[in-house]
């Protein structure tokens, strides 16, 4: 009975939980511009959760250094089912300018299933939702599928 | 069969009205009213009005993650507990003219029982084992201990200002309270009971634990705080309580100082020359309507506006804001109730 009404609400209600793996803080700026008044992702329900235990999309900025990598990996795993898993920016994808750096473990995909990747050094807002609003949707295609 | 039939009413009143549902469907609504104006107020689109049932919808169907370090059993039903505290406690608010208990019903038991859900949230956070709930929940203990004071002292004043209206001393039933208003008109009306109501209107949003009191749940600072390790269904019931408390407090405050609006609306049905079970419906209704009406307001004059213009404040403000401030309207209310003003 409460099926149909699950699937629905978790299009509409994805908290997202942010983790910076060594960012130069442009891409968090630009999350944070996504999030007031300007783009408003909380029209569509998307809202910054405190912790990762509470979040469905896990937005991951910077190149994954080494001594962040531990740390990123125990994070997502505290993400309850169904999660996604959004990249921002080119460095957690590609590793960007960081690229070969003896400090760098990226590209993220090495290690986890990525499901959404952000490109752009940094991404523009518009980009950024559109980028969680096909997590979104990925989301709810897990939440389908779960049981 | 009477008694089986006896049973069936109250199961009603539980899980259908003024208990489980209504509180329920009405809380979600004002959450979701009060998270829409915020937004207005930023200059932002804000989330659709039915928002919060999304989201409860959608932690019922997310997994549900115990930590290690858990007291499994004491963790997974806090949440239950702290609902049935509130449904509880949603059977002995009136609906203006409508109650459910008529004279056990006393604010001395609704005191009691507002604090079973934070309690439940302290008991579910300290089973949790997580530092980040540990500091949350020393915090929330604070916060209740300065918010009762000055609501005990309120409702003293509530109870002395009837009692005495009435030549019985001190009044604490909720249905005589509401009664009295309904002959004498509401009780905000009266000089010495403007302190009091402020001081209500004050101690709302410390209660719901809503903005610059939301140092127990500073989800900036210490993650959350008790609902850390929270997630999935036992999340969702939490949101839901908090929800429902919204409600109930706010609702409170329209029995102890504008429970007289029932009678107008029961004047006023009469006055269409209606009578019998359909005008007795019909009121009932228009007064649930309302109710919900006032509680709107309510929560966005006393919740959404002040979240919207105010930063969080540090715990030992919050404590000394309620124990000077909103303490010293109460006791103006009580002197003033105590000399018959």
């Amino acid at each position: 009975m409460f099926k149909k009404l699950i699937e629905e609400s978790t299009g509409k209600s994805p908290w997202l939980f942010h983790i910076n793996a060594g960012s130069c803080n442009g891409c968090d700026i630009e999350l944070v511009a996504v999030l007031t008044p300007r783009y408003d992702a909380e029209r569509l329900g998307f809202k910054l959760a405190g912790s990762p235990r509470q979040a469905d999309i896990v937005v991951v900025t910077g190149p994954i250094t080494a001594q962040s990598l531990p740390r990123v990996l125990r994070t997502i795993e505290q993400v309850p089912e169904p999660r996604c898993i959004v990249t921002m920016g080119s460095c957690p994808q590609s590793g960007n300018v960081f690229r070969g750096s003896y400090s760098i473990c990226g590209p993220l995909s090495k290690y986890v299933h990525v499901d959404v990747d952000v490109a752009g050094c940094t991404p523009k807002p518009e980009a950024v939702i559109d980028g969680l609003a096909l997590a979104t949707k990925i989301l709810q295609q897990k939440r389908r599928e779960m049981k | 069969m009477l008694l089986v039939l006896n049973a069936l009413k109250y199961l009603a009143y539980i899980l259908i009205f003024p208990g489980f549902l209504f509180s329920f469907l009405v809380g979600m609504l004002l959450t979701g009213i009060d998270r829409k104006i915020v937004a207005r107020m930023q200059k932002r689109v804000g989330p659709p009005i039915l928002q919060p049932f999304y989201d409860f919808f959608k932690l019922l169907g997310k997994e549900t993650i115990v930590p290690d370090a858990a007291n499994r059993r004491v963790f997974l039903l806090a949440p239950l507990v702290g609902l049935a505290g509130i449904t509880v406690l949603q059977l002995f608010i009136p609906v203006f003219h409508f109650h459910v208990f008529d004279n056990v019903a006393d604010v001395i038991v609704i005191l009691y029982l507002l604090l079973i859900p934070a309690l439940a949230e302290i008991l579910g956070a300290a089973a949790s084992g997580s530092p980040y709930a540990g500091v949350g929940l020393s915090r929330e203990m604070v916060t209740i201990l300065a918010v009762e004071l000055p609501l005990l002292l309120v409702l003293l004043a509530v109870a002395k200002t009837v009692g005495s209206a009435m030549g019985r001393g001190l009044v604490f039933s909720l249905s005589t309270i509401v009664g009295y208003q309904e002959l004498h008109g509401s009780l905000i009306t009266k000089l010495s009971m403007i302190p009091a109501a402020v001081a209500f209107l004050l101690i709302i949003p410390g209660e719901t634990g809503s903005h610059p009191f939301d140092t127990a749940e500073a989800e900036t600072e210490i993650c959350e705080g008790m609902m850390a390790e929270y997630s999935g269904a036992p999340l969702g019931v939490y949101k839901l309580t908090h929800a429902m408390k919204i409600f109930t407090v706010v609702s409170l405050f329209v029995a102890l100082f504008l429970g007289g609006i029932g009678a107008g609306i029961q004047n006023l049905v009469a006055a269409i020359g209606l009578s019998g079970a359909f005008a007795g419906a019909l009121s009932l209704l228009l007064q649930i309507l309302v109710l919900v009406l006032l509680s709107i307001v309510l929560t966005i004059v006393c919740i959404s506006f002040v979240h919207a213009i105010t930063a969080r404040l540090r715990i030992e403000q919050v404590f000394k804001y309620y124990w000077t401030i909103v303490t010293c309207f109460a006791l103006v209310s009580l002197v003033m109730a105590w000399y018959g003003l």
